[in-house]
């Protein structure tokens, strides 16, 4: 009786062990090998965003439309910029375009993993209309931001704002607590840092990093905080931990939209770049480059720029801008010759070496 | 008779089995990838062994690191010690209790270990900010004239890091605490030892096993913390796993991160063998 228990449980026991291991390496193949090929090639397009309150706007704004235009589905994915560098590395590209800050998209384009964009079959956009300086072989702007000088209004109101970062750097005759951005968000404020110490604006780049350094160590003392991301620096601002501070003028602009006592000096403001590239191995290629089309034309430009806060790359959606906002996001003519352009290059370039002095001038505070 | 066989095929099947799928699991989505990590980063470093070498110097000499080092290992300390000094009064109380009392604390410590660490660090941003609970209140009060800077420094990530770890050193000292005997205390009281004295000399020793496991899980998981100190810290309150971050997301610099988080996992490792030979002796002598 005993024995023959045993001699079935055994057989059980083996049988199952043998089920279990194939089933259990289906199941953690599974994954894997559905997520492929699950839809027909280019009725969708796989983008990589920011996420957040960003996409619910664009979903509004860019994605139903151009599915009810295209029935192209848009499908919004985060992924950051390791995770992109990983996929292609790995040769298991899940995305077809990626909508990030240029600096990425340099970093990509030097491993050879980004599509010349084919500018000659745009139809939503004329290539022409699109300002130079943000029309590349493998990445075409997205929008225009900038980081400004945020300050409090209840901390300094109109009268007596700091005009320049000259003033920011003077905590005697501003004083207040502070932030500026950390090496983790990106980059580090050199440029506000040199041309608080008199650097004009347009001699910044090549930037002397230890003058900026030794000038950031000046001003020290009087940061509160150096912000990692965009979502921090807002908080930050909103809940007036920090009386003045560089930060992200969309960010600050929603949130005066949103009712904070908070406003943009934009004097000296540094202009950046959100932009489109679109892997070479992209598995919806032609979907892909439709969907950058459709979002670089003057219509979709400026209804979704105006949403943002944010300066078109085309220069027809200022034809069509709302009036109220217009003043009011950079590369408008009211704010021309008041700021200057973020040099990508330079910092993709450079942040190993930036990084590395920043990880110990940050340990000496 | 037919219990009897069910019972026997329950005691033949080797429950070691039962073990599989976590192992699987485990094997697949944190060994191999690992390992994955560690192979292709120092491959792609291209040099081979020399360029390996030369890597690891740096993370040996950098002085960023080396005082990163120091600072993760100084605020996981204190992080532990802080918890331990909240948590062993709690344990205690809970070790105590019955019914509804028992209920409430367990639920004090359990129900914020289910809430997002993100959601946990911006609530104490509330507190203890500028314009937070606490300065508003010593403002009103006129205990202070200016805000007390509560936020952005050591002390805000020790509150927050303790805050986040303490319900681990809870339930470790707590589960240690339910298994003492209490005749034993008795004994003690019944032979004329004092409150102080009984705590001093039986009960505490009686927890010491507990203590060192529930802090060196706390201590461990401290120095691998990120969240936290990035949203609460000052700026020079970088921890290690912030220097990792930024080397895998920023300068893309991905061998230097792979030696820096293999020097993570060694410590790590190290730390949770000294735990594993406690939870042992514990175990031989419970």
């Amino acid at each position: 009786m005993t024995r023959n228990t045993t001699k079935t449980a055994a057989n059980t026991s083996g049988l199952g062990r043998r089920t279990f291991l194939a089933t259990s390496g289906a199941a953690i193949a599974a994954p894997y090998v559905f997520t492929r090929r699950a839809t027909a090639q280019n009725s969708e397009v796989v983008v990589r965003t920011p996420g957040g309150a960003y996409d619910d706007i664009r979903r509004e704004v860019i994605y139903q439309p151009f599915e009810e235009k295209t029935g192209i589905r848009v499908v919004p994915v985060a992924a950051t910029a390791a995770k992109l560098l990983a996929m292609f590395k790995a040769g298991h590209v899940e995305l077809d375009v990626i909508d990030t800050g240029d600096d990425p998209l340099i970093q990509l384009d030097k491993l050879d993993a980004l599509l010349e964009l084919p500018y000659d079959s745009f139809e939503y956009t004329d290539p022409a209309d699109i300002i130079p300086t943000y029309k590349r072989s493998y990445l075409v702007g997205n929008f225009v931001y900038a980081q400004v000088l945020g300050y409090s209004t209840k901390a300094f109101p109109s009268g007596d704002e700091p005009q320049s970062w000259g003033d920011f750097w003077d905590a005697a005759a501003f004083p207040g607590a502070r932030m500026l951005a950390d090496m983790a968000s990106g980059s580090p404020n050199l440029e506000f840092a040199l041309i608080a110490d008199g650097v004009p604006m347009d001699q910044l780049y090549p930037l002397d990093i230890d003058r900026a350094f030794a000038s950031l160590s000046r001003i020290r003392p009087a940061i509160t905080k150096f912000w990692d991301t965009g979502a921090l620096a807002t908080q930050m601002m909103a809940d007036h931990e920090v009386d003045m501070g560089s930060i992200w003028h969309t960010r600050v602009a929603n949130a005066i939209d949103n009712g904070a006592e908070l406003a943009i000096q934009w004097n000296q403001h540094m202009g950046q770049v959100q932009a489109y590239s679109i892997f070479k191995d992209a598995r919806n290629l032609d979907a892909a480059v439709k969907f950058v089309d459709f979002c670089t034309s003057p219509e979709i430009q400026s209804v979704f720029c105006a949403r943002w806060n944010a300066g078109p790359v085309n220069k027809k959606a200022f034809d069509t801008f709302p009036a109220d906002k217009i003043d009011k996001v950079p590369g408008s003519p009211a704010l021309e010759g008041m700021g200057f352009a973020l040099d990508a290059e330079w910092w993709a370039e450079n942040r190993p070496k930036v990084s590395e002095v920043w990880s110990k001038w940050i340990l000496q505070g | 008779m037919a219990s009897i066989r069910d019972a026997d095929r329950v005691s033949d099947f080797d429950p070691a089995w039962l073990i599989l799928p976590l192992a699987l699991m485990l094997v697949s989505m944190f060994l191999l990838p690992i390992a994955w990590f560690f192979v292709r980063t120092l491959q792609d470093s291209g040099e081979g062994f020399a360029e390996i070498v030369d890597t690891i110097w740096t993370v040996l000499t950098s002085p960023a690191i080396r005082g990163s080092i120091v600072i993760t290992n100084w605020i996981a300390l204190v992080v532990t010690l802080v918890a331990l000094l909240l948590a062993y009064p709690i344990a205690y109380m809970m070790a105590r209790s019955r019914g509804v009392a028992f209920t409430l604390l367990v639920m004090c410590v359990v129900l914020p270990y289910f809430t997002s660490v993100i959601v946990r660090t911006y609530s104490w941003m509330v507190i203890l900010g500028r314009q937070g609970l606490i300065n508003s209140l010593l403002l009103w009060t006129g205990i202070v004239d200016e805000p007390v800077a509560m936020m952005y420094n050591t002390f805000a990530v020790v509150v927050g890091m303790a805050y986040v770890l303490l319900p681990y050193l809870v339930l470790t000292l707590y589960a240690t605490m339910k298994g003492i005997d209490p005749s034993l205390l008795r004994a003690a009281r019944g032979l004329g030892a004092g409150g102080f004295y009984i705590f001093r000399r039986v009960y505490l020793p009686l927890t010491l096993h507990g203590v060192f496991s529930g802090c060196l899980i706390v201590f461990i998981l401290a120095i691998g913390f990120f969240i936290t100190p990035a949203l609460m810290g000052g700026p020079s309150d970088v921890m290690i796993a912030m220097l990792i971050e930024r080397e895998v997301e920023l300068t893309l610099n991905w061998p230097l991160a792979a030696i820096m988080s293999l020097f993570l996992l060694v410590v790590t490792l190290v730390l949770y063998s000294i735990y594993y030979r406690f939870a042992n002796i514990e175990r031989m002598m419970g």
